[in-house]
């Protein structure tokens, strides 16, 4: 033993930073992200040729409207990962015996999942380069749209991650996530609404889920051009309650 | 209840061998020293931390190998060796100098440039004790470190302990008996989470009547008292 000195902790920066390379290293080291990212991006740029050749609009709007219906597949597939399988491999026992403290651990995860999920994302950017080089394109709805695309990813990995705490498996991981995610995006279509609406017409619980449960009418919002004070306050305290959900999960399995 | 009304200490200079059989509480033990698990009555002291208040400053203190070695099979050695240098706030040279050290240490030289995956059981074994020394801890907690060792591994393991026990406190949980005989100045004797003996091998056989200072013989005695079969 060289001195008795305790060595000063990580800050919370840096312990972030550590746990987010770690885990932005994990998602690249393997060929599955690889698969994910061109899987994605394929379905999500031919549903929008097929659709910008027929209606030969120049703007990206049916791009960032198909993105929640995909996103609840994609997220999941994502994030069943993250702890499920230090549930099952053991290794949350040395993750969660280093000197960081167990939020440093869970923010540091999300931001890598976010971080890769972003770059997921650029690879669509061809498109918005092409509708720019073919005619007016309004870049002010494009960027609100990418605004709300990130948005709504990070919802859906906060509550993707928040689930995959709470299981060793990673199916169930990934089923669970996924009923979630159809809850959060088709409690806000408008024919859901209306058959829940229809089936207790004096309690409007369709309606009722739709603008307070729902993640569909913030996100249309973005894709729309508009970046609303209420969209802001629903995503960041909906990722914070998954976040700090998960990390009260963490303290459980220590008892 | 794994773990019912176990008190003891652990001095530096000195290695303690945790002997029970299996489901007895050796590791929940461990789990609790290393704050993986809270203890649900009772306190817990790592030098001046206490581990219900400043678990964060226990980690710090604690170099901890869990049983059965769980390791990020897909990460380089190196990597990982530096990720958990890092979280140690290990920077620069002194990370370098630690991960140099480690590496001779505990024989990963090998192995240094494979995916953890890659390593054989011995190896992972090795990689594992190389993060849980690689901050220079005052206190080491080992489950079942020899698991996955030759023969010659297992000397040299017995060997290493040695070195390492300058300054440091070392608790070690194993089922192989002769491990604890060969380097244990103190053992602990667990079953069915009840603290059955703590003290030097002589002296214990001495307590329990046995003319041979014998831990096999020690168990069996100790354990059979209980009335447990099997042992």
């Amino acid at each position: 033993m060289s001195d008795d000195t305790p060595r000063p902790r990580l800050g919370w920066i840096d312990a972030i930073r550590l746990v987010t390379k770690r885990e932005l290293c994990a998602y690249f080291d393997s060929p599955i992200a690889y698969i994910y990212a061109a899987v994605f991006l394929a379905l999500s740029s031919s549903a929008f040729m097929n659709a910008f050749f027929l209606e030969a609009v120049v703007d990206m709007s049916s791009w960032f409207e198909r993105l929640p219906y995909l996103l609840i597949v994609f997220v999941p597939a994502m994030t069943m990962r993250s702890w499920a399988e230090e549930h099952a491999q053991g290794t949350i026992e040395i993750l969660l015996t280093l000197p960081l403290r167990s939020a440093q651990i869970v923010v540091g995860k999300y931001l890598a999942a976010l971080a890769f999920y972003a770059m997921v994302i650029a690879g669509s950017l061809p498109i918005v380069v092409m509708l720019v080089r073919l005619g007016p394109a309004d870049i002010g709805t494009i960027v609100a749209g990418y605004l709300g695309a990130l948005w709504l990813g990070a919802f859906f990995l906060a509550f993707g991650q928040f689930v995959s705490s709470l299981t060793h498996n990673q199916i169930v991981a990934f089923v669970l996530a996924a009923l979630l995610a159809s809850l959060f995006t088709f409690s806000g279509h408008p024919q859901v609404v209306e058959i829940i609406d229809g089936l207790a017409p004096e309690w409007q619980l369709g309606s009722w889920l739709a603008t307070s449960v729902s993640v569909l009418p913030q996100y249309e919002s973005f894709v729309r051009g508009i970046v609303g004070l209420g969209a802001l306050v629903y995503f960041t305290s909906m990722i914070g309650l998954f976040l700090w959900l998960t990390q009260i999960g963490l303290g459980r399995i220590r008892r | 209840m794994a773990v019912d009304d176990v008190s003891f200490s652990v001095r530096p200079n000195e290695i303690v061998g945790f002997v029970g059989p299996n489901g007895a509480g050796k590791s929940t033990m461990l789990k609790m020293l290393s704050t993986y698990l809270e203890p649900t009555s009772g306190t817990i002291r790592v030098g001046n931390a206490n581990i219900d208040t400043d678990p964060v400053a226990v980690r710090q203190q604690i170099g901890y190998l869990p049983g059965d070695t769980p390791l990020y099979g897909d990460m380089v050695v190196m990597d990982w060796l530096r990720f958990v240098a890092g979280a140690h706030s290990l920077t620069g040279e002194a990370l370098g100098a630690a991960v140099t050290q480690v590496v001779d240490t505990c024989g990963v030289g090998p192995v240094i440039d494979k995916r953890i995956h890659q390593c054989s059981t011995g190896f992972r074994q090795r990689v594992g004790l190389a993060s849980a020394l690689i901050h220079d801890p005052p206190v080491l907690l080992l489950d079942e470190p020899t698991h996955g060792f030759d023969p010659l591994q297992v000397m040299a393991f017995r060997d290493l302990l040695h070195q390492l026990k300058q300054d440091r406190a070392i608790l070690f949980s194993t089922h192989i008996i002769a491990d604890v005989e060969a380097v244990s100045d103190r053992v602990l004797i667990i079953d069915h989470g009840r603290l059955l003996a703590d003290g030097t091998l002589p002296h214990l056989c001495d307590e329990a009547g046995l003319a041979d200072p014998s831990l096999e013989l020690l168990f069996a005695h100790l354990v059979s008292e209980i009335g447990v079969e099997g042992v």
